[in-house]
């Protein structure tokens, strides 16, 4: 792990509670049974997607250009019923411990390494590659969920979003009175914030936009990994995600791109302020790997 | 209309689609939230709306949503689709029960309901529940003199009140302003044949500086650089012409609905200030002068 940073918080004062997901099964529509998602060109497309046990996709990867549409690399779970799904997808952080509780890989310790949003509702966990063979779809995974009430003491403004204490340390951080900056591996304009934008901000994700494929390689922005922090210019995430001048949000790219319209890689935000209060400089290899540790 | 403009309207199939006057629903809690968290219960959604009507303000109402004339829904879930994916703008629309039978409305939006307007005298006898039915017209709609341009939920009766202008290949709709793309926002995560996208109204001062808190129910708005072909998306060079159906939200992320009818690339799709663009005007619903 990284060298922590020595910002204040109140991390003495937080709670860490049991939350517990099944491995997704990915899933279709039902009859007539359409296999196709339309990419933003019409093209009807038949690729896999999120949910499920991934084995060749993992944090630390590129975002782009797999045969996939918005899949979550290494292990997606979920509760069946939706308020306890909810309590899994707001409560659990992205930096807390998980431990794989049944099955073949029982007592693998993993880690949350992002969420997914509207439609999908999942949260994203990293397990090594090789207990993930070990594993089968359906086998419970606990987290020890601790981050939700966490604040930044001397930066009262700056709303923290499903961040465990022991990532935020991590993080390459500089600061001043009143004003708090992290490194992040890319800044994302406020045009390119898709879906996700005007839904909830505690749990799901929000995707940066990959129709202009011009404009992303101009930007760099094509080069994402998953695991990679960035940062949304002009974003109030503060109660749901929106368009907000001087506003910005922190986040991990956690699942890859796909071909749908709105849909790039879905970012589990971090962090928020309104008014300049929070900002980012640029450290090209601010990545989960590197910050928590994970192991391959 | 423009004698360069060749529409496909003898193709088109006309057919009967219903739904019902919906009643008011909240969640549990009631609360939406204002951009700094605290939360109000406000109304707009459903129902009939008595003093909203297309051609009104879109902004300043003490509302969350507004959703102007009344608001119907189907109660099965996949004929409620049909109401949404058969019905288009400017559609015509009768009450087929109650006190106000016989009562003709015209089609001025698509949200998570469908949205009637009537003259308000007519509002005076609809009750919960009564069936409205719309003689859904539009669906597979194509300017066969500009076949790059895609029509969404455009009725031949709209389509011909847009006073579209064709300079050669390009087709310029009048709109009443244009929004930046950077401030589309709530509806992002859905395909563009269903409801709309909202406009992100949290920055104030945005909208007074750019007029967007102008805005109108029924107005036209350009958006340039955004493909709604098949979803809404920023890509460069492509052009989209909306409708705004309902009122703005204090929600971050929402604001007034703004719902596709055309998108194209720019060479084939342009658009023009025209302050009197609005379907209160245009389709003669109301007398707007």
């Amino acid at each position: 792990m990284t060298q922590r940073n020595r910002l204040a918080t109140n991390e003495v004062d937080l709670v860490a509670v049991s939350v517990a997901g099944a491995v997704a099964h990915p899933g279709f529509p039902g009859l007539p049974a359409e296999p196709y998602r339309l990419a933003t060109d019409g093209t009807p497309f038949l690729l896999p997607t999120y949910g499920g046990i991934v084995y060749n996709v993992s944090v630390g990867e590129r975002a782009f250009g797999w045969a996939a549409d918005c899949i979550h690399p290494g292990v997606s779970i979920r509760q069946a019923d939706d308020n306890q799904n909810r309590g899994l997808n707001i409560f659990a952080c992205v930096g807390n411990r998980a431990r794989v509780m049944t099955g073949g890989a029982a007592g693998t310790l993993g880690v949350v390494t992002g969420k997914s949003g509207r439609f999908s509702e999942q949260v994203i966990v990293h397990i090594p590659r090789e207990d993930r063979t070990r594993m089968t779809v359906g086998d419970d995974v606990l987290i020890r969920a601790e981050g939700v009430g966490l604040t930044l003491t001397n930066h009262p403004d700056v709303s923290l979003k499903g961040i465990s204490p022991e990532l935020l340390a991590a993080l390459p951080a500089q600061e001043e009175e009143g004003h708090v900056a992290f490194g992040v591996a890319a800044q994302v304009p406020a045009h390119l914030v898709g879906a996700g934008l005007g839904l909830t901000s505690e749990g799901g994700s929000l995707h940066m936009q990959s129709t202009d494929r011009e404009l992303l390689a101009e930007l760099g922005l094509d080069r994402l990994r998953l695991g990679d922090l960035v940062a949304l210019e002009d974003t109030d995430s503060r109660y749901n995600h929106g368009y907000l001048r001087g506003a910005r949000a922190i986040g991990v790219v956690a699942s890859t791109d796909g071909p749908r319209s709105g849909y790039g890689p879905g970012i589990a935000i971090l962090m928020t302020a309104p008014a300049g209060q929070l900002g980012s400089f640029e450290s090209p290899d601010t990545n989960l790997v590197q910050l928590l540790g994970l192991e391959d | 209309m423009d004698k360069g403009l060749r529409w496909n309207f003898d193709e088109l199939v006309e057919m009967a689609v219903t739904g019902k006057v919906s009643q008011p629903a909240l969640r549990r809690g009631g609360y939406v939230h204002r951009p700094d968290g605290v939360g109000e219960v406000l109304p707009g959604m459903y129902g009939i709306t008595y003093n909203a009507r297309v051609g009104d303000r879109a902004f300043g109402w003490a509302g969350d949503h507004v959703e102007p004339g009344v608001s119907i829904a189907h109660v099965e879930e996949r004929a409620d689709y049909a109401l949404h994916y058969l019905t288009c703008i400017g559609n015509e629309a009768e009450v087929q029960t109650g006190l106000a039978r016989g009562a003709k409305g015209v089609v001025t939006g698509e949200h998570a309901r469908l949205l009637v307007d009537f003259a308000p005298e007519m509002l005076e006898g609809l009750t919960i529940g009564d069936t409205i039915q719309i003689r859904s017209l539009g669906r597979g709609l194509r300017l066969e003199s500009h076949p790059g341009i895609e029509f969404k939920k455009t009725s031949p009766s709209l389509a011909r009140a847009l006073d579209l202008r064709s300079d050669g290949g390009r087709v310029s709709c009048p709109v009443a302003m244009e929004l930046p793309p950077r401030i589309m926002g709530s509806g992002a995560e859905l395909n563009s044949e269903f409801v709309d996208q909202d406009l992100m109204s949290g920055d104030r001062p945005l909208m007074a500086e750019l007029g967007i808190d102008r805005m109108r129910l029924g107005d036209l708005v350009g958006i340039r650089d955004v493909d709604h072909r098949f979803g809404r998306s920023y890509r460069k060079g492509w052009v989209a012409v909306c409708l705004c159906i309902h009122g703005d939200s204090v929600m971050t992320g929402h604001g007034p609905g703004i719902l596709t009818l055309m998108t194209g690339p720019a060479e084939l799709l342009d658009f023009h200030l025209d302050p009197d663009a609005n379907i209160a005007h245009t389709l003669g619903i109301r007398n707007m002068a």
